[in-house]
């Protein structure tokens, strides 16, 4: 155990591990986007407050942000385009497309990770657990609507039931 | 500390931590969900100190129940918070408020301990503990073990008696099972809201007349605080329109709140009155 000023972090990023010094301070955003490459990682407010950078982190929907780098030394971090062959994943990417639930586009990477996350720990929801459940990602375009249909279609899709 | 003026250190017990924290005195700064560390750190508010990441120590996490007192370990997050059983049943109070708490990306990291050590007067983790006479249990080197009660651990906004190298460990208070409980936030938006201001709940009933009640307050004076004379007013009285007419003028000359951004102090004082109406009807329904 020592102090340190820059730390050696390996975080498995998509299932690749990816090595690098970081310093004390450095946020998993930061990390994500300019040492691996995940541009995919959308960098809006850069304090909290917007869910553009929402990753999953072993288990769990996180934002970036807030995250130090070297917090998630030794652990699994999972964006969108790790995801493409992810059954769940491709179904919301189909859904926010057929309901229109992009338009900019700049929330989305974040927004389909939270509805993943969310759906894998609540695979029945109805319209307000939904609502609830995205209420940490800001869409300045859309209004919500559509990317709570697009949700909720997933939800029916998977269980036979409508949301 | 090099030119970022930060240094990390990551202990890999609570014995170590405890080291680590009493040689880096002034200088350690906790770090555990990191939802509040991060963004002080890019305003500036934050600089020049050794980041003291606790967020792996299993030690300080998960929720025991121990005859009639549950404790909290520090590192437990709000999102663990509202999945557990237990704080639904025997903590109303707190499992309310756990749900209005930033949003669910931010509870997924937020820790109760983190919430507590900010010692903000809106924290919504914060003003439930109180109505709970929560206490909260802290551990050094220079000092060994100190349990504050929750009513005397705040000192202002953003201050505590917590003393360099003291970490908090838990947070524990009685079960409150056979009571009715109501948490009522007023913010701006419903997540990602800091409180305009906000009310936690606990009452008694013995039949239909108040046994005892605590009621605590949120962004409505320099800390989190109880509203003492109201509960001396409301106890051994039964609950009728009146009693609840007088009990919501009185409680708004015990808030000092302030004008900012967000709101007036008239505003919010008015609010008050209108928050412990919501909250004891929320209670008794």
């Amino acid at each position: 155990m020592e102090i340190m000023r820059e730390i050696t972090v390996t975080v498995n990023v998509n299932g690749i591990p990816v090595r690098a010094a970081v310093s004390p301070q450095e946020s998993l955003l930061d990390f994500l986007r300019y040492r691996a490459g995940a541009t995919d990682v959308k960098c809006g407010c850069n304090k909290g407050d917007c869910g553009t950078c929402t990753v999953i982190l072993e288990d769990r929907a996180v934002k970036s942000c807030l995250v130090l780098a070297a917090q998630a030394d030794n652990r699994r971090v999972w964006t969108v385009r790790g995801l493409e062959k992810d059954p769940l994943m491709q179904a919301l990417q189909e859904s926010f497309a057929t309901h229109g639930a992009v338009q900019c586009g700049f929330c989305t990477p974040g927004m389909l990770l939270t509805a993943k996350n969310f759906l894998e720990h609540n695979p029945k929801p109805d319209r307000a657990e939904i609502k609830e459940a995205i209420a940490g990602n800001l869409c300045r375009c859309t209004g919500y609507k559509k990317i709570v249909d697009a949700i909720a279609a997933v939800a029916a899709s998977r269980t036979g039931d409508r949301a | 500390m090099g030119v970022s003026g930060f240094a990390y250190i990551s202990p890999s017990t609570k014995e170590e931590t405890l080291t680590v924290l009493s040689e880096a005195g002034e200088k350690g700064r906790i770090v555990a969900g990191s939802t509040n560390v991060l963004p002080d750190i890019r305003a500036r508010k934050i600089a020049g100190c050794i980041l003291v990441d606790i967020s792996h120590l299993r030690e300080l996490k998960g929720i025991e129940i121990a005859g009639d007192t549950v404790t909290i370990g520090s590192l437990t997050t709000i999102s663990e918070l509202l999945q557990s059983a237990v704080i639904a049943k025997e903590a109303g109070v707190l499992w309310q408020a756990c749900r209005c708490f930033a949003d669910p990306l931010v509870r997924n990291r937020a820790t109760i301990g983190g919430n507590i050590a900010n010692a903000s007067p809106a924290a919504d983790g914060v003003v439930p503990l109180l109505a709970l006479e929560a206490t909260v249990n802290v551990e050094s080197k220079a000092r060994g073990k100190r349990a504050i009660p929750l009513d005397e651990f705040f000192t202002g906004p953003g201050k505590s008696v917590l003393e360099p190298g003291e970490l908090i460990t838990s947070v524990s208070f009685a079960k409150t099972s056979a009571m009715k409980s109501a948490f009522i936030k007023f913010g701006l938006r419903k997540a990602m809201a800091i409180s305009l201001a906000s009310i936690g709940m606990v009452v008694g009933f013995n039949g239909d007349t108040i046994a005892r009640v605590s009621i605590a307050l949120g962004a409505l004076a320099p800390t989190p605080v109880r509203a003492r004379e109201t509960e001396k007013y409301l106890a051994g009285k039964k609950i009728d329109d009146e009693i609840i007419a007088r009990a919501s003028e009185l409680i708004k000359t015990e808030v000092n709140p302030i004008s900012d951004v967000r709101a007036s102090r008239d505003y919010r004082q008015h609010l008050t009155g209108v928050l412990f109406r919501r909250a004891i009807e929320a209670a008794l329904a």
